[in-house]
């Protein structure tokens, strides 16, 4: 039996503390303990719980690929909570807890030879950055690449550096990135869509789909975003005739342990529980449909 | 000697079995409390109740706190310390079937993939004897196939009359019946056959029935039912059901500092998915709004099954105790489409 505690923090130092947005900070982390960061591995989706002391820990998802962990692990918060205020409030050197990394990530092995469909909604992206610099490190195992990032505008554009050089210069590594922004007013914007009109609109993500090449039968298509876009997402997909076993989405919940045991994160009916955490997050559109509630 | 050797303890020898368990540490045992009964820690026989149906609060409560400290912390050492594990053996006594398969499922959750080292520290020290009993209107352990315990407990003490007819469930039990031979005799044919027309006759006395067959899929497909409405008006989304049950087992952690602001402790307690918050996310979305969602979450999660058991063990609790009168069985009944009176 293991003598491990599951539910132990791990000292981790704050090396970056970048801040993205009036809301959003790029936090990078590294551990101390050079053991636990030697077998600490982990699959674009997985998650982590990242705690203050004294103050409490939130699940946070991995928005780096694995391959980039020797920089440190990349987190995207967004000040919305007392735990995150919090996180916040730390500068470069001052000290974190993590756990993890925990829940399944996306399957990327069953991705390879697929063409990709990237759908993610404002902070949705962050999960979705993981696979996309995954596919980046193993270009050759992956075929076309379509992003469609949809934002409220352009002060709420997440990771814009990545961003912009996939919007502007995507071509050359095989990406296409398409973006669509809410606000009518926002003019950074709008010149986006005046550069590139077959790429940029004002509007929800799903108005993307209507730019977008028929993708191919061999896509498989990767969601990330607030719970109603999953819905209208979908609805897009199926429309393009997308096999439910080849929509991937990753979700979110409400957990305290990461590990199945606290039982806040609960999906489902009596013939289909399951726990966002350990089962999840990530899930695939058949599950999704066979797991009532999910989405 | 088989290890499923059936022995006998007669009831003028319970005095006896009682002071040679209490050897083994605390004795924690069901006391009448007014007009309910709860486990509770007793020095002599007489404080036991064991004439009792169901304590209000489920035994599960000596090994998951409702309150505990996970950790304790430093600031100013940037340091977690885990919490020193020298808790006395829990010896229960007294435990009914139903209780102890919910212990079992339970253990199932803290002590299977990533073991819960709380639980797993008390649970190994403990030493659980059960005793028959008699169901009431609310009883249906019948119907969940939990009326009987095969495992989970060290002794299993069941009243033939004059005496107990006693089982092993575990290597413990095993030992302690011979450390202390003396006090037991090897149950005869007459004892056995005593004890299985006992079995059968409180078998017979359950009223409440609850058909199990292919329940989780009538969950499925009453998502959208109106039972939800029904009892999401009805249910004043208290929580009192998930605290009573036996298997309930959702916890909250909260952080809490001492006085000086640098020590603190890491708490964690017992929460309620019938609580408003239990779905609520950063942002302000709620995956559970209101009672109609988080109702049919408790009974989906109650009517699932982990490996081959349900989350349920029918013990009745949860309507016994529920102020707002939501009957178990005849929402479960409503979900299979069976017409109430």
């Amino acid at each position: 039996m293991s003598k491990v505690n599951p539910l132990e923090p791990i000292k981790a130092r704050i090396v970056k503390n970048h801040k993205m947005t009036d809301i959003e900070n790029l936090i990078t982390i590294k551990f101390q303990d050079l053991a636990y960061s030697e077998n600490f591995s982990y699959l674009p989706g997985q998650f982590v719980k990242l705690g203050v002391m004294g103050v409490g820990e939130v699940p946070i998802s991995i928005c780096t690929a694995y391959d980039k962990f020797n920089d440190g692990l990349e987190l995207c918060i967004r000040n919305t909570g007392r735990v995150t205020n919090a996180i916040h409030n730390l500068k470069v050197g001052n000290i974190l807890w993590a756990r993890g990394p925990y829940g399944n990530g996306f399957p990327m092995d069953q991705l390879e030879g697929k063409d990709l469909l990237l759908v993610a909604g404002g902070l949705g992206i962050a999960p979705i950055r993981g696979v996309i610099q995954y596919a980046l490190n193993n270009r050759e195992k992956f075929g076309e690449i379509s992003i469609l990032y949809g934002i409220r505008c352009y002060d709420l554009m997440l990771f814009k550096d990545d961003i912009l050089d996939w919007f502007r210069n995507g071509d050359e590594t095989g990406i296409k990135l398409y973006l669509s922004y809410e606000d009518e007013e926002d003019e950074m914007c709008y010149d986006l869509e005046c550069e590139r009109d077959d790429r940029c609109t004002q509007g929800l993500v799903t108005k993307l789909f209507s730019m977008l090449d028929t993708p191919s039968q061999n896509t498989v298509a990767v969601l990330g975003g607030p719970p109603i876009m999953y819905k209208f997402t979908v609805m897009e997909l199926e429309k393009l005739g997308f096999d439910p076993e080849s929509v991937y989405m990753t979700l979110e919940r409400r957990m305290k342990c990461g590990v199945g045991q606290c039982g806040l994160c609960i999906v489902g009916t009596g013939k289909s529980i399951k726990y966002v955490c350990k089962d999840g997050p990530v899930f695939s559109l058949w599950e999704a449909m066979n797991t009532k509630g999910m989405i | 000697m088989e290890g499923n050797q059936l022995w006998i303890l007669e009831k003028e020898n319970f005095n006896e079995f009682f002071n040679i368990l209490k050897l083994k540490g605390n004795i924690n045992a069901p006391v009448k409390q007014g007009t309910i009964n709860a486990f509770k820690k007793v020095e002599s026989p007489e404080e036991i109740n064991l004439d009792y149906t169901r304590t209000m609060i489920p035994p599960k409560k000596y090994f998951i706190h409702p309150e505990e400290v996970i950790f304790t912390f430093d600031k100013k050492e940037e340091k977690y310390f885990e919490p020193v594990f020298a808790e006395d053996t829990i010896v229960l006594l007294g435990v009914h079937a139903c209780d102890i398969n919910a212990m079992n499922l339970l253990a199932k959750v803290f002590m299977e993939e990533l073991p819960d080292k709380y639980y797993l520290e008390r649970r190994k020290n403990s030493y659980i004897i059960g005793t028959s009993c008699t169901p009431d209107e609310y009883c249906f352990c019948k119907s969940t196939n939990t009326a009987f315990a095969n495992e989970g407990f060290e002794l299993f003490l069941h009243d033939i009359g004059q005496k107990y007819l006693v089982r092993i469930g575990s290597i413990k039990g095993h030992r302690f019946i011979l450390e202390n031979q003396d006090l037991f005799d090897e149950a005869n044919k007459n004892d056995i056959l005593q004890f299985k027309k006992t079995e059968q006759e409180r078998l017979d006395q359950f009223t409440l029935e609850l058909e199990m067959n292919g329940l989780q899929n009538m969950l499925d497909i009453s998502f959208d039912d109106e039972v939800w409405d029904e009892y999401g008006e009805k249910c004043l989304g208290c929580g009192s059901c998930n605290l009573v049950c036996p298997r309930c087992r959702c916890y909250d952690v909260q952080d809490y500092f001492n006085l000086d602001l640098s020590t603190g402790n890491r708490v964690r307690k017992w929460y309620s998915c019938m609580l408003k918050d239990h779905g609520l996310v950063a942002g302000g979305h709620n995956f559970r709004p209101t009672t109609r969602e988080r109702i049919r979450n408790r009974f989906n999660c109650k009517g699932s099954l982990r490996e081959d058991m349900q989350n349920c063990v029918g013990c009745g609790r949860c309507t016994v105790y529920c102020p707002a009168d939501i009957n178990y069985v005849e929402v479960m009944k409503k979900v299979r489409g069976v017409s109430i009176e």
